[in-house]
């Protein structure tokens, strides 16, 4: 969005507020260091401030009718810069929300965040739902999407990469008391990639077409998933190779409760990477090209309730077909002693193939480990206090991306006092061990503020 | 090219006011805005109160709404489908904590005092990320392959 454009929408939200019945503030100021002392270099200390706001106003001049803005600033106040010197902000949602009173009918104007169908995406734009008679309901969305920093300024309104607009909508047919079915289209840009402003020969545009179900016939029973499909035009593969497939996603997840505070669940996905990162607009990391095949599968095994003690086991398998597999299994507690003493511990183990390097000293490197955390809280009236320490220890000291160290820890201690029941501050006080910095002391000085009549805010 | 964009919304606005006006649209009343009573500390269990019913709008029983631990952990389609029931007791800034688009800092440091809540990338993640990124990258994409990859490209190029 251009500057102009960013300006008219914070002052046309803004001045919305006036209009409100109820109008919620809220922010937080933090002010952060860290300190990194890395073997063979000066230590650093980095002072970033940062600040978070976030406004929402209901009953703009009519029921109905609400407003809601958020976005940070940061800036650094030390010599040595995190940010290389640059103040930085971004405004991640500004939009003016219209819910009807009848048939859950919303339209959306502005920047918002849209999940709908096959992607998690920020639009510049509009979106709308509404229900159907016979338990139909139909949603859409339409706009720009929100870019960052596109590879060359000179490409970012429309290039392979990064499309000047992106458009879904979803239908779905909602059955009481048994779930619901949908199918779903997304597109991004709407010309081919032979009249972009820089002809390309392959199209990566997204176009997907995909179904998503969610049953419930029974409360104890819960199944949903999802398949998508790439329905975008691709050149054919080159002599000898197969064509890749066209099936972008299954993922599919079923929940049984069972008798004794039990529950049990078990979920399957595939990703085919060519067809499911189509649409990307970082294609060094996420390569289209790359017929890479993903498929998993894991169990839950659930414990207790959520209000005392809740045991999780858990078993992850996964295969990468460029890779090899990889299987994780583990256990959480959560213990909510009283409304005011909460506690956790978990530990997994994570078996994985070898990697393989192109190198005669190391050909080879495991990345097998094993993640053990632990934390605590306590919440008083005006006093909290919470501890969070985590620990990873590999089993391969040659893996090159530790650095030469067999374990990494880190360790978050923290306390808050409401000041006022709008005012509240904390601060936070960590030391750890990174791959890069032999030792990182961390603290957070935290303020958050809450004015406003709103009752939802920050729940 | 925007003469296009607004053009193309102008339609859809307008499509979707004539569908609210004719008789296709569900006369159903809409579903409550806001949870009418508060709600204490902690993951709540919807049908700890409202038992085996159904909900209106979503017409899924409550049960479905439950903040087990399985559903912390997979609340993509959930959200997804019937956003308008989370938002019935989350803000919208209660999403931005993590699915913030462009962030500029971990969610667990931004969160650091609350680690109950499942804030992802906790420890030395720049570390980690290398590993998890092998072992799945389709993991990372589901947040980072179309939006937040600033910091991405600085590495990846």
């Amino acid at each position: 969005m251009k500057r102009p454009s960013y300006v008219a929408l914070i002052a046309t939200v803004m001045s919305a507020c006036a209009w409100g019945q109820q109008v919620s503030v809220y922010g937080t100021t933090l002010a952060q260091t860290w300190k990194d002392e890395t073997p063979g270099f000066d230590a650093k200390t980095y002072t970033p401030a940062t600040q978070f706001l976030g406004i929402d106003a209901t009953g703009l001049g009519m029921d109905g009718l609400s407003m809601h803005l958020y976005g940070w600033g940061t800036s650094d106040l030390g010599y040595v810069k995190a940010s290389g010197g640059k103040a930085d902000g971004y405004l991640t949602y500004g939009y003016l929300d219209y819910r009807f009173s009848q048939a859950n009918g919303e339209l959306k104007a502005g920047r918002f965040s849209i999940n709908q169908g096959g992607g998690f995406e920020q639009v510049d734009g509009i979106s709308g739902r509404t229900d159907l008679r016979g338990g139909f309901a139909v949603s859409f969305f339409a706009g720009q999407p929100v870019l960052y920093r596109p590879d060359d300024p000179a490409l970012s309104k429309d290039y392979a990469y990064q499309r000047d607009v992106i458009y879904g909508g979803r239908l779905s047919l909602r059955l009481k008391s048994l779930g619901e079915v949908g199918v779903f289209y997304v597109q991004d840009g709407s010309k081919s990639p032979k009249d972009l402003p820089v002809p390309e020969p392959v199209d990566y545009t997204r176009k997907q077409l995909g179904a998503d179900i969610h049953l419930v016939p029974v409360a104890v029973v819960d199944f949903s998933g999802r398949t998508i499909f790439d329905v975008a035009s691709h050149p054919d593969p080159g002599v000898g190779m197969a064509k890749p497939s066209r099936i972008a996603e299954h993922d599919y997840r079923v929940r049984v409760k069972l008798p004794g505070d039990f529950s049990v669940s078990g979920n399957f996905a595939e990703r085919n990477y060519y067809a499911y990162f189509a649409g990307t607009t970082l294609p060094s990391l996420f390569r289209q090209d790359d017929r890479d095949k993903f498929r998993g599968y894991g169990a839950d095994l659930t414990w207790g309730q959520a209000s005392g003690i809740q045991v999780v086991g858990d078993y992850k398998h996964t295969h990468r077909e460029s890779y090899g597999d990889t299987n994780r299994f583990g256990a959480d507690l959560r213990w909510a002693v009283t409304d005011s003493y909460m506690a956790g511990l978990g530990a997994h183990r994570t078996n994985a193939t070898e990697a393989l390097m192109v190198d005669p000293i190391t050909p080879a490197f495991s990345l097998s480990n094993t993640e053990v955390r632990a934390w605590a809280m306590y919440t008083a009236e005006k006093l909290t206090a919470s501890a969070d320490a985590i620990l990873y220890s590999f089993q391969d000291k040659k893996n090159p991306f530790l650095n030469g160290q067999s374990s990494l820890y880190e360790v978050v201690a923290s306390l808050g006092y409401q000041i006022t029941p709008a005012v509240r501050v904390s601060g936070d006080v960590g030391f750890g061990t990174t791959a890069l910095a032999k030792n990182q002391a961390t603290a957070l000085l935290r303020a958050d503020y809450r004015f406003g009549f709103g009752r939802k805010g920050g729940r | 090219m925007a003469r296009r964009i607004v053009y193309q919304m102008s339609v859809l606005v307008v499509g979707f006011g004539l569908l609210m006006g004719c008789g296709v649209v569900s006369p159903e009343s809409s579903f409550v805005a806001t949870h009418p009573q508060e709600l204490g500390p902690g993951r709540p269990m919807c049908a700890d109160c409202h038992g085996d019913d159904v909900m209106k709008g979503s017409l899924k029983p409550y049960s479905a709404f439950n903040h087990t631990p399985d559903f912390v952990r997979n609340h993509r389609f959930l959200a997804g489908s019937d956003g308008n029931t989370c938002a019935v007791c989350h803000a919208p800034s209660f999403c931005a904590d993590c699915h913030g688009g462009k962030t500029v800092m971990k969610p667990a440091t931004k969160l650091g005092e609350r680690p109950d809540r499942m804030s992802p990338h906790r420890g030395d993640w720049m570390t980690l990320h290398k590993i998890e990124g092998r072992e799945d990258p389709s993991s990372c994409y589901q947040c980072h392959g179309r939006a937040n990859n600033d910091k991405c490209r600085v590495c990846h190029q």
